[in-house]
């Protein structure tokens, strides 16, 4: 339980065998590499040249990776894929393959496709482009050529110009003015409404063009460059566009589907390649730590103590030059710290690691807090029926996944134990799918009342009692660790004045209000008050501690008084239980209840009153797990762990081979 | 005037139901907006976004959950006819109705601002999602009090 014990590991051993030693540090999947602090630390040349050549490959690979998974379809669904569904590799299997993959020749086939695509797509735009340029050529009747090129005599320009803008130009060129024997004005036709631009063309004879250009630039007239390139007339110009498109298109669709068998080829094998590259970059990463001499390097690394046999043996059968000392942490080390938690307790690890890790000397809280969490969010949650679909859910994952890796599994495995919890609380409450058996079922009515113990419904202040007397012990226990850790660290009177105190005064004021109200017998109310002004006095007289003006003492010990308020906010805090509990019991009462009009339908009612009951069900539990997760967890975070925790610590990540993948086995 | 009682407390569900889903959707829009942002750039972390994008949408279903609280005390749901209510009754669930419209509206717009923030925190640090949903729950916690205030009012006025 707690915090593992770790040991610092030297390890001394030839330049002949790095190899192994760093393979076997990795397979034990316990070793954390300790950084050099040298600043300028340069890696053992060995290991050097080995890590210059995995980079290389993963730089291929990642290529490939990036390049080739878009057009990828995954024959297993991300799901099944994250539940632990994908191959089982050996790392020298992967080595075999590694060796008979040709990295290189696929890269360049895939660049070569990725290159014809870019520019096949760059001619399709192209194309798309003219098209489109064609189209609004189409009014004009003669070989584009005439005005790209021109004749000896004429020349022609193409333009734009605003509907209103027409006649203007019609009256300064078309055929009752000076100019009208030296050209032709041809307005494309346009809807008089809508249009925004309208296309013009003039030809004229060569010699005016200075002032027929001046005309159209005053009348309105931007002028469009056409392609020198078009010559015949625009139906002609554009048919050889069109026919250019539908080929680029084929092409383009010839290429994607060459790219997806790319893919299909490789992908697989890719993604086990990258594994198996970025698990010799760790390694190899790993041992650039070392120091070396000529013949001998050093690697240093902390190790779990209670593993540190296997260990041994495992490293010392790689060959007799080897040397392995085991020491305790020194002093002025802070080693990283490992979460050692039982089977019932590892599953709540995470949301101490999401907080962050203890430090190595420091407490685990985990153990302490998972009992309050698992209560917790039994109360937030509290519905018999949403526990049974959880549990349920979760067992059937379990037997259809052999492969979860443990991260996932311990996260689930949280859930499977608070849907028990869930299950406890929704029966003790009467909840089974919000008011279900109420509605539905009054044949079971009778064994639902019998089994209940607290009615939140009719009589919530007798659960919000119950849901301050939780925050009150919840807080209470978060003191007494405090105080427990200072007494540890021979901080005594810190820990009478800061945690002990309040403690007193707290339950005393408790026990005395309780007593008062007639709960209990009544010598309680004496043995509250005592308690209470005695914690009182101490934190008054703590306060002041240290201070040598006495008017300041005074002041300051009014001031930590003043701190009993946070408490107060503290305790009304866990009020979130009763409304959370209760929120998932109404929310399943409004559900019955629509299913139970909307089976008042002719006919369908009933299709649509199960349709309503299930959707809405699922709905109800996937929101109210969301907010049982989050509220509990708040409760640890800012009130329990306020108290006595705030982590600091680095978590223990010890050189293990990269599954993104595969399960890669050592 | 015999109806004033019904209208009154009707007004209050009408407040519970719309105020407080009004800000949820402002929330959930807000924290969208940066989930949509973050998702441009990394697909991969729509579960997670989701996940902080949802936070702010609990006021609006506080909010519809009082309204059902007073639409079955007042006997409209399930055909049995209302009940009689006096105008002071009217107006002592239309009060009880709004601590969860207002702070569920308010609460709602700020735990959609800091679900935002709180998404853009895990773009750069995935590992930090516990952190990043705790931020937000802690401006819930007062849609959770009002919630319960409003629960507790509710069951304290006597009508029929």
């Amino acid at each position: 339980m707690g915090v593992a014990r770790l040991k610092k590991a030297e390890l001394y051993y030839h330049k002949s065998v790095h190899e192994q030693v760093a393979a076997a540090l990795q397979e034990t999947g316990a070793c954390q590499i300790i950084s050099t602090s040298e600043e300028n630390h340069r890696p053992p040349a060995d290991v050097d040249a080995l890590i210059s050549g995995i980079d290389e490959k993963l730089a291929d690979v990642r290529y490939l990776t990036r390049t080739l998974t878009p057009h990828y379809v995954d024959p297993v669904p991300a799901l099944d894929r994250m539940l632990g569904d994908r191959p089982d590799v050996t790392m020298s299997e992967l080595q075999e393959l590694a060796s008979t993959t040709d990295l290189k020749a696929v890269c360049d086939k895939t660049r070569a496709v990725e290159h014809e695509t870019g520019e096949v797509r760059l001619k399709l735009s192209e194309a798309r482009l003219n098209t489109s340029i064609l189209s609004s050529l189409e009014f004009f009747p003669y070989p584009l050529s005439v005005i790209t090129e021109g004749t000896k005599t004429l020349t022609g320009l193409i333009g734009t110009l605003k509907p209103g803008s027409v006649s203007g130009l019609k009256a300064a060129l078309g055929d009752l003015s000076k100019y009208a024997q030296d050209s032709e004005l041809i307005i494309a036709p346009y809807d008089e409404k809508n249009a925004q631009e309208v296309y013009a063309a003039l030809i004229y004879s060569r010699s005016i063009e200075a002032e027929i250009k001046e005309v159209c630039a005053k009348n309105g007239l931007s002028f469009v460059e056409v392609p020198a390139s078009f010559t015949g007339t625009a139906d002609e110009e554009k048919e050889k566009f069109t026919g250019a498109v539908s080929e680029l298109e084929a092409k383009e669709a010839q290429l994607a589907a060459k790219m997806s068998e790319l893919a299909e080829q490789n992908v697989p094998t890719v993604q086990k390649l990258s594994d198996y590259y970025n698990s010799l970059a760790t390694r190899y990463n790993g041992t650039a730590m070392s120091e070396e001499t000529d013949s001998v390097m050093l690697t240093k690394f902390w190790l779990p103590a209670e593993k540190s046999d296997d260990i041994r043996q495992k490293i010392e059968a790689i060959s007799p030059e080897i040397e392995l000392t085991l020491n305790d942490p020194a002093a002025d080390e802070e080693p990283p710290s490992l979460l050692n938690n039982g089977d019932m307790v590892r599953p709540f690890n995470i949301l101490t690691e999401l907080y962050s890790s203890p430090k190595y000397r420091g407490i685990d809280p985990t153990p302490l807090l998972a009992p309050f969490f698992w209560i917790f969010f039994g109360m937030c949650l509290g519905d018999a029926g949403y526990a049974i679909v959880v549990f349920g859910t979760i067992l059937y994952v379990f037997r259809k996944y052999k492969k979860i890796s443990l991260g996932v599994k311990d996260f689930i495995t949280l859930f499977l134990f608070c849907s028990v919890s869930t299950f406890i609380y929704g029966v003790i409450s009467g909840s089974f799918f919000g008011n279900f058996i109420d509605s539905f079922v009054p044949v079971l009515i009778p064994l639902k009342n019998s089994l209940m113990l607290v009615d939140p419904m009719t009589n919530p202040m007798q659960v919000l009692g119950i849901s301050l007397l939780l925050g009150v012990i919840h807080l209470m226990f978060g003191l007494l660790i405090a105080a427990y850790d200072k007494i540890r660290h021979g901080e005594f009177i810190d820990a009478v004045g800061n945690d002990i105190s309040w403690f007193l005064l707290i339950v005393g004021l408790c026990l005395f209000g309780v007593g008062l109200g007639g709960m209990i017998p009544p010598h309680f109310v004496q043995v509250g008050q005592a308690m209470a002004v005695l914690g009182a006095v101490i934190i008054f007289v703590y306060a002041g501690k240290g201070e040598p003006n006495w008017f300041k003492k005074i002041i300051n010990g009014f001031l930590a008084l003043y701190g009993s308020t946070s408490y107060l906010g503290d305790i009304l805090s866990y009020s979130r239980l009763l409304a959370l509990g209760f929120g998932s019991a109404v929310i399943g009462m409004v559900i019955n209840l629509l299913g139970g009009l909307a089976a008042d339908i002719p006919y369908v009612g009933w299709l649509v009153a199960i349709v309503v009951i299930i959707g809405g069900h699922i709905f109800s539990i996937a929101i109210n797990i969301l907010g049982s997760f989050v509220h509990p967890l708040r409760l640890q975070y800012v009130e329990f762990f306020g108290k006595f925790y705030t982590g600091g610590g680095e978590p223990f990540t010890p050189l293990t081979l990269s599954q993104e993948f595969v399960n890669v086995k050592a | 005037m015999e109806h004033l009682g019904l209208s009154l407390a009707l007004f209050g569900a009408a407040l519970a139901a719309a105020l407080a889903g009004i800000g949820s959707a402002i929330g959930i829009g807000v924290a969208g907006g940066a989930a949509a942002g973050v998702m441009t750039e990394d697909p991969n972390k729509f579960g997670s976004c989701l996940i902080l994008q949802a936070l702010p949408g609990t006021q609006g279903i506080y909010g519809l959950l009082i309204a059902f609280f007073v639409l079955n005390k007042l006997g409209l749901l399930g055909g049995g006819g209302a009940v009689a209510l006096t105008w002071n009754q009217g107006l002592q669930i239309l009060a009880s109705c709004l601590p969860i419209a207002v702070v569920g509206w308010y609460s709602a717009i700020w735990q959609g601002k800091t679900s935002a923030a709180s998404i853009q925190m895990i773009s750069k640090k995935p590992e930090a999602m516990g952190k990043a949903i705790i931020l937000p729950a802690m401006v819930e916690t007062y849609a959770v009090l009002a919630l319960l205030t409003s629960i507790l009012m509710l069951m304290g006025v006597q009508v029929g």
